[in-house]
C-alpha cells in the first residue's frame, strides 16, 4: 500500500487531473477517483450510471486488477470511459 | 562649425576599437555574445533602420512621457476608473501582473546587448532599449500604484513575480530562459524578433484598442505609448536574423521555431482570454484568432519569409490551435479561479456564446457541452461543483496545463524520457522543443512536480493556494457572480 499519483483523464474533459491513487486501488476504484473530477462537473453523467472502464496505453484493464500490479511509473496516463464505451 | 547629424552619426554609433593586449574572445565571450561560428567581420553588415541619437531619443521620450502623465492625471480626477466594466479590469490585472516584471527582466537583457553584443551598432541601440524597458517597468508601476487605493489586486503588478502563482511561474519560466539566461543572439531572435515584433503587437495594439473601447483611456494610452518603444527596439531582431541566415541558418530556424511556439502558448493564456472573454461583448474589436491571423500570419511570418526563413514545421497545428487552445486555457483558468489573483469573466452568456460560435465554428462542439454542465450546476445552486478539488497536470516546457493546447477530442499523451525521468507535454510541439534541447527544461520543476516532491504542505488545494501566495483579498471568483448562467433559464 503506497501513494501512487496518476495523470487521470476522463474522456470528454478538456484536461487530465493529478489523481492521488494508491497501489492497492483496483481499476474500478481508480476509475471512480478519476471520474470524480469530471463527471457531473464538466461532462454529463453517463446514461448507464457511474460505472467505468480504465484504459492504459490503449488497452482496457480488467476492473479487478490493482494499480500496483501493473508496473507503471508514477504519473502514468490513465484514460477513463463509461463502461462499454468506445476505446479512447 | 557644428557638424550635421549625418556627418557624425556613423562615427558615433559605430565607434569601436581593436584589442591589442586582450583576447577579443575574453572581452566578448561567445557564451554571452552568442556569436558562435559567425565570422567577426560578418557583424559589420548588422544594420538597423531607426538610427536614433541620444538627443533625439530624449526629446521624443520626454514628449511621450508628458502625454501619458497628462492623460493619467486628467482621468484620475474624472474618476474614470471607477466606472469601468469589472470584466475588463481582469485584463488590466492579468496584463500588469504578467508583464511588469518581464519589462524589468528586459532591462537586464538589453544591458547584456549594451555590453556583449558582437557589433557596436547593436550595443548602441541596446542602450535605448534598456532605457525603454526601464520606462515601461516604471510606467506600469506608476499606473498600478495610482489604482491601489481602489483595488488591492493592482499590488500584484509588483508582487506577482515574487510569488509561486502557477500562471506567473509559466510566464517566468519562459522569460527567465530567453531574457535572463540567453546569449545576445538567441535573445534577439527569441525576444526582439519573435516576442516583441511578432507578439507584443497583439498584446499592446489589440488590448489598447479594446481598452479604449471599454472606456479605459488611461490604460489604452499607456499601452500605446509603450508599443511605440517596442516597435523601435524590436528592430534588433531583424539584422541579427539577417547575419544568422547568411552564416548559420539552421540555428536561426530552430531558435525561432521554439520561441514562436512558446510565445504562442503564453499569448493563448494571457491575451486570448482577455480579448475573447474579459472584454465586454459590445466593445470587442476583433477576435483573438482574427488578430493573430492579421498580425502573426499576414504580417510577421511574411517578413520572416523575406529573410529566407521557413514557416515553423508545425505551422498547420499552430493554425488549428488558434481555434481551440485559448478557449481551453480560458475554461481552465475560470475553473481554477481561486488560483488567480483577478476575477475572470466566464464570458459565455447566451449573447457571448453566439459571438463565440460565429467567430469559432467548432467552439460549440469542442467546449459547449462542458459549459452546459457548468451552467446546469450553477442553476441548481451547486457552485461547489464548479470548483476544482485537485491540480491539473502541467507541461514541462510551457508549465501550462496539459489539455490547454487543443480541443478535448484532440487531447493525447506526449512524453519523453531523459536521464531516467519522464517529462510530460501539452503538445507534440512542446515535446519537440524539449527533445531538441532537454537540458534547458529538465531541471525546472513545474508546480505539480514541486507538489509531488513534498515542497507544498499541506498536500492539498488550500496548501497549494497558500504556497502560491493567493490571499482572500485577491483570490479570483466569477466576476459577475454567475449572472450569465442564470440568463439561460429564460433563454
Amino acid at each position: 500500500m503506497a501513494l501512487f499519483p496518476v495523470t487521470g483523464r476522463y474522456i470528454g474533459d478538456h484536461i487530465p487531473h493529478l489523481v492521488a491513487a494508491d497501489t492497492d486501488d483496483t481499476m474500478d476504484e481508480l476509475a471512480a477517483m478519476v471520474a470524480r473530477h469530471s463527471v457531473g462537473k464538466k461532462v454529463p453523467v453517463p446514461p448507464g450510471g457511474p460505472v467505468y472502464d480504465v484504459y492504459i496505453g490503449g488497452r482496457r484493464i480488467d476492473p479487478g486488477v490493482t494499480l500496483g500490479a501493473l508496473g507503471l511509473s508514477p504519473m502514468a496516463w490513465v484514460d477513463v470511459v463509461p463502461r462499454g464505451a468506445e476505446a479512447p | 562649425m557644428l557638424l550635421n547629424r549625418d556627418d557624425w552619426y556613423e562615427t558615433s554609433r559605430d565607434l569601436d576599437w581593436t584589442f591589442s593586449y586582450v583576447d577579443p574572445n575574453e572581452v566578448f565571450p561567445a557564451s554571452w555574445s552568442g556569436a558562435g561560428d559567425v565570422p567577426a567581420d560578418a557583424w559589420q553588415d548588422w544594420e538597423e533602420p531607426f538610427r536614433v541619437s541620444y538627443r533625439d531619443y530624449v526629446r521624443i521620450q520626454r514628449e511621450k512621457e508628458g502625454g501619458v502623465k497628462a492623460v493619467g492625471n486628467a482621468l484620475s480626477r474624472a474618476g474614470v476608473f471607477e466606472k469601468l466594466d469589472p470584466a475588463h479590469l481582469a485584463s488590466a490585472h492579468l496584463h500588469l501582473g504578467g508583464t511588469c516584471m518581464v519589462e524589468q527582466m528586459a532591462i537586464t537583457m538589453q544591458s547584456r546587448f549594451c555590453r556583449f553584443a558582437p557589433t557596436p551598432k547593436w550595443r548602441n541601440l541596446g542602450v535605448f532599449g534598456m532605457l525603454d524597458e526601464t520606462r515601461h517597468a516604471q510606467l506600469d508601476l506608476r499606473f498600478a500604484h495610482e489604482l491601489l487605493k481602489v483595488d488591492p489586486r493592482f499590488d500584484w503588478t509588483l508582487k506577482a513575480f515574487h510569488t509561486n502563482e502557477w500562471g506567473i511561474r509559466a510566464v517566468k519560466a519562459f522569460f527567465d530562459d530567453i531574457m535572463l539566461n540567453a546569449d545576445c543572439v538567441e535573445a534577439a531572435l527569441a525576444v526582439s524578433l519573435t516576442v516583441e515584433h511578432g507578439f507584443t503587437n497583439m498584446q499592446f495594439v489589440a488590448l489598447a484598442a479594446d481598452a479604449m473601447a471599454a472606456g479605459d483611456i488611461n490604460w489604452s494610452n499607456l499601452l500605446s505609448s509603450i508599443q511605440t518603444d517596442e516597435a523601435r527596439h524590436a528592430q534588433q531582431g531583424f539584422p541579427t536574423l539577417a547575419v544568422l541566415m547568411e552564416h548559420d541558418p539552421e540555428r536561426a530556424q530552430q531558435a525561432i521555431d521554439v520561441a514562436f511556439w512558446r510565445s504562442t502558448r503564453l499569448f493563448q493564456t494571457l491575451t486570448g482570454p482577455a480579448m475573447d472573454y474579459y472584454t465586454p461583448l459590445e466593445q470587442r474589436k476583433m477576435s483573438f484568432k482574427e488578430f493573430m491571423l492579421e498580425w502573426i500570419v499576414n504580417h510577421h511570418e511574411r517578413i520572416l519569409e523575406d529573410y529566407g526563413l521557413k514557416k515553423p514545421w508545425y505551422w498547420d497545428d499552430f493554425l488549428r490551435s488558434l481555434e481551440t487552445a485559448h478557449h481551453s486555457m480560458h475554461l481552465g483558468m475560470w475553473w481554477y479561479r481561486p488560483t488567480l489573483f483577478f476575477k475572470p469573466n466566464a464570458g459565455v452568456s447566451p449573447a457571448e456564446r453566439e459571438w463565440l460560435r460565429e467567430k469559432y465554428p467548432t467552439w460549440e462542439r469542442d467546449f459547449g457541452y462542458i459549459w452546459d454542465q457548468i451552467i446546469a450546476n450553477v442553476q441548481a445552486g451547486d457552485v461547489p461543483a464548479t470548483l476544482p478539488e485537485t491540480l491539473p497536470v502541467l507541461c514541462n516546457v510551457t508549465h501550462l496545463p496539459i489539455g490547454g493546447a487543443c480541443a478535448p477530442h484532440e487531447l493525447a499523451e506526449h512524453k519523453s524520457e531523459y536521464k531516467g525521468k519522464v517529462y510530460r507535454f501539452d503538445s507534440h510541439i512542446s515535446k519537440w522543443c524539449f527533445d531538441v534541447d532537454p537540458e534547458r527544461y529538465a531541471d525546472h520543476p513545474t508546480v505539480v512536480d514541486r507538489f509531488l516532491a513534498g515542497d507544498i504542505q499541506p498536500m492539498d488545494l488550500p496548501g497549494a493556494l497558500a504556497w502560491m501566495g493567493i490571499t482572500p483579498d485577491v483570490m479570483g471568483d466569477d466576476v459577475y457572480d454567475y449572472a450569465w448562467a442564470r440568463e439561460y433559464v429564460n433563454a
